[in-house]
């Protein structure tokens, strides 16, 4: 669906999809490894398979190479207290999850604004 | 001072004198304790004193003799025998014992001072009367002449006499009966008053037969410890006899790990306090460990010395395994009501997510290939995504119920109701202009809530008085009073109203009085109203009637 909001929004760029949350721990542990970059936005929802997506934020915000990134947390919790901690822990943004297409297609409207930022810092 | 008197008995039987007129008197007075006494005497002419009119019997058996001629060969002095005689009749009239005469019949023939100040009567008001009338037992008294005609001599015989102000003494009567030539003639009768030591008696059996009685353990012991006394319940509840305890330190009933409980009970006793209601183990005789609530309190002698502890012991054991058990199925119900708020939260929470996927992607399915598949294909496309963002709805509310139910429920800080109202109608902003609803309020007090909570009731209250309209715009009133200890608030419409049948319903989890398409809603709305009134120790109910509005009622601590 993610796919689909970009798509309706033309943002360029390659899009890593990620399953679950020891995969993507996995490849933040293989960014200091290999000659990758950290994704400029990272998306990610709290609730993963295998590890949480709260860990996930926490390797992310402990890795070198990440600190660039954008992370914006796509979550169906609606809790003060979920909102309050994944921001405490370093996530920039967080977005609950729309039910209705319209507002997910919006989404890639956000996140092009959010991509062109952190391309052009200045502007 | 009657050693003379006594002196000429000189050892012989005594004997009834032929003369009258020579006999002289002699009475042999023996106290033989308080309890009993024992009356012999020697009497005068007494057929002449019993027959005196009864107007002049108040002079007793001692009539003036005569003629005091020698009875046992030694002739005392007329003068001298004539003081005796005096003497005599003083200390039997006045003598602090009661004494009577009765005839064969029961006719009361004499009595002395002490008799009638024991019952309360004046002489004219007694003898000449019927024994048996002042006795309460009639059948005592029969039995008693009865006893007394066949010659016997009765000692110590129980009875009781009513007095002249109504109360009841209880004697002990000693009589034997004075014959002249085989006839009866009259009693001679001793009346001793044990009233009191009977009434103690009675005081002391009745507390022995409730000591012995109870069913608890009620032991005395000494301030060394050792058992001085052991009731019944002490043998039902510990099992050992009287015998294998009495003599014995107070220890062998505490198990080991409680042993050191006894110094310490026995010098607060000896400090003359009390312990009460103390629970604690003992052992019985057959080693099982029992729970028992002591009550051990001094003992303490005439001069207010503590000498003892008297201990009560009831054996809780009982009590105490039921009240555990309630505990622990207190705890299994709130660890299963826990369980299952959490289930339900986690289900919707869970279910939630493929559900949107199925919402969005329908809608997605619908945007790529509307007009592709044929007009049922985009009608059966329809149904999808209405069907799945109405249970996307039902889920979110059912979730919001059970994080109203699991969550911790202590709103510390006060807010404006006011300032609540006004954010809750910004809520509805989009449906009050599409109605033409006119919402007024009166001035709303602070009170002690979660802001987002009472967002949510007078949302669910006022959306409700909204959707639920008649034919004219909707008149909502939102009001206030102080009840008591608490603040009753009030939402009334000019609504469709509710048939009174459905107003407990109403309030029920996914309950609905009516179709989706004619009212859209989850039907849960009232029921998160109710889950969070009621966690704030409030109550929630409606009062409405058909065609003529609502009014929902909801209280809140103040």
């Amino acid at each position: 669906m993610i796919r689909e909001a970009l798509a309706e929004h033309n943002v360029e760029g390659e899009l890593l999809v990620i399953s679950d949350g020891d995969e993507a721990i996995r490849f933040l542990q293989n960014l200091d490894a290999q000659a990758i970059v950290c994704p400029e936005l990272v998306i990610l929802d709290l609730n993963l398979p295998k590890r949480s997506g709260r860990e996930v934020l926490e390797s992310i915000r402990k890795n070198w190479k990440c600190q660039d990134a954008t992370v914006v947390i796509l979550s169906s919790s609606e809790t003060p207290e979920d909102k309050a901690d994944a921001l405490k822990l370093g996530a920039h943004h967080y977005v609950r999850k729309p039910s209705r297409l319209a507002e997910f297609l919006d989404l890639g409207a956000f996140f092009k604004q959010i991509l062109a930022a952190s391309r052009n810092p200045g502007s | 001072m009657y050693a003379s008197a006594l002196g000429e008995h000189n050892g012989e039987s005594p004997r009834i004198p032929s003369n009258p007129s020579q006999i002289s008197e002699t009475l042999i007075l023996i106290l033989v304790s308080t309890f009993r006494l024992s009356l012999t005497y020697r009497t005068g002419p007494v057929t002449i004193t019993t027959r005196m009119p009864i107007s002049s019997r108040t002079t007793g058996p001692f009539e003036p003799i005569p003629d005091s001629g020698a009875a046992h060969g030694v002739a005392p002095a007329l003068g001298n025998v004539e003081q005796r005689e005096k003497e005599l009749r003083d200390f039997i009239e006045n003598v602090a014992v009661p004494l009577q005469w009765v005839g064969e019949d029961g006719t009361i023939l004499w009595a002395n001072r002490a008799e009638m100040k024991l019952l309360g009567y004046a002489p004219e008001e007694y003898i000449g009367r019927n024994i048996a009338e002042f006795h309460i037992d009639a059948a005592v008294i029969e039995d008693i002449l009865c006893r007394l005609k066949k010659g016997q001599e009765l000692e110590g015989c129980q009875a009781r006499l009513r007095c002249k102000d109504g109360s009841i003494r209880h004697v002990l009567i000693s009589s034997s009966v004075y014959r002249e030539e085989g006839r009866f003639v009259h009693t001679r009768c001793v009346t001793l008053d044990i009233t009191h030591q009977r009434s103690s008696t009675e005081v002391y059996e009745r507390l022995a037969a409730i000591v012995e009685s109870s069913d608890d353990a009620i032991v005395s012991k000494d301030l060394h410890g050792i058992i001085r006394s052991w009731n019944r319940g002490a043998q039902r509840i510990f099992g050992y006899t009287p015998e294998e305890t009495v003599g014995r330190h107070i220890s062998m009933l505490a198990p080991p790990e409680h042993a050191d409980e006894i110094p310490n009970i026995l010098s607060r006793i000896a400090r003359g306090e009390r312990v009460d209601h103390y629970e604690t183990k003992r052992k019985t005789k057959d080693g099982r460990i029992l729970t028992v609530s002591l009550t051990v309190s001094p003992i303490r002698d005439a001069t207010g010395t503590v000498v003892g502890a008297s201990k009560v012991a009831r054996d809780v054991t009982e009590r105490v395994q039921q009240e555990q058990a309630l505990q622990d199925a207190n705890a299994a119900l709130r660890r299963a009501n826990s369980d299952l708020q959490h289930f339900a939260y986690s289900a919707s929470h869970d279910l939630q997510e493929p559900l949107r996927m199925v919402a969005t992607y329908s809608e997605l399915l619908q945007k790529r290939f509307g007009g592709k598949l044929g007009p049922a294909g985009d009608e059966y496309i329809g149904y999808t995504v209405r069907g799945a963002l109405r249970m996307e709805a039902l889920l979110r509310d059912l979730r919001t119920y059970a994080q109203v139910s699991t969550e911790e429920y202590e709103p510390t800080e006060e807010l404006e109701a006011n300032d609540v109202l006004k954010k809750a109608l910004a809520n509805l902003e989009g449906s009050i202009a599409e109605t033409g609803a006119q919402i007024t309020s009166t001035d709303l007090p602070r009170i002690r809530i979660y802001e987002f909570q009472l967002e949510q009731i007078f949302q669910n209250l006022i959306g409700n008085a909204i959707r639920y309209r008649g034919s004219d715009p909707p008149r909502i009133h939102v009001a206030a009073e102080r009840q008591h200890k608490e603040w009753m608030f009030s939402v009334r419409d000019n609504g469709i109203g509710i048939d009174p049948r459905y107003k407990e319903q109403v309030f029920g989890i996914f309950k609905r009085l009516h179709s989706a398409a004619d009212y859209p809603g989850t039907g849960m709305g009232l029921a998160i109203c109710q889950r969070i009134i009621e966690r704030l120790g409030g109550r929630i109910w409606v009062e409405s009637e058909l065609g003529q509005g609502s009014t929902f009622f909801f209280t809140v601590p103040s």
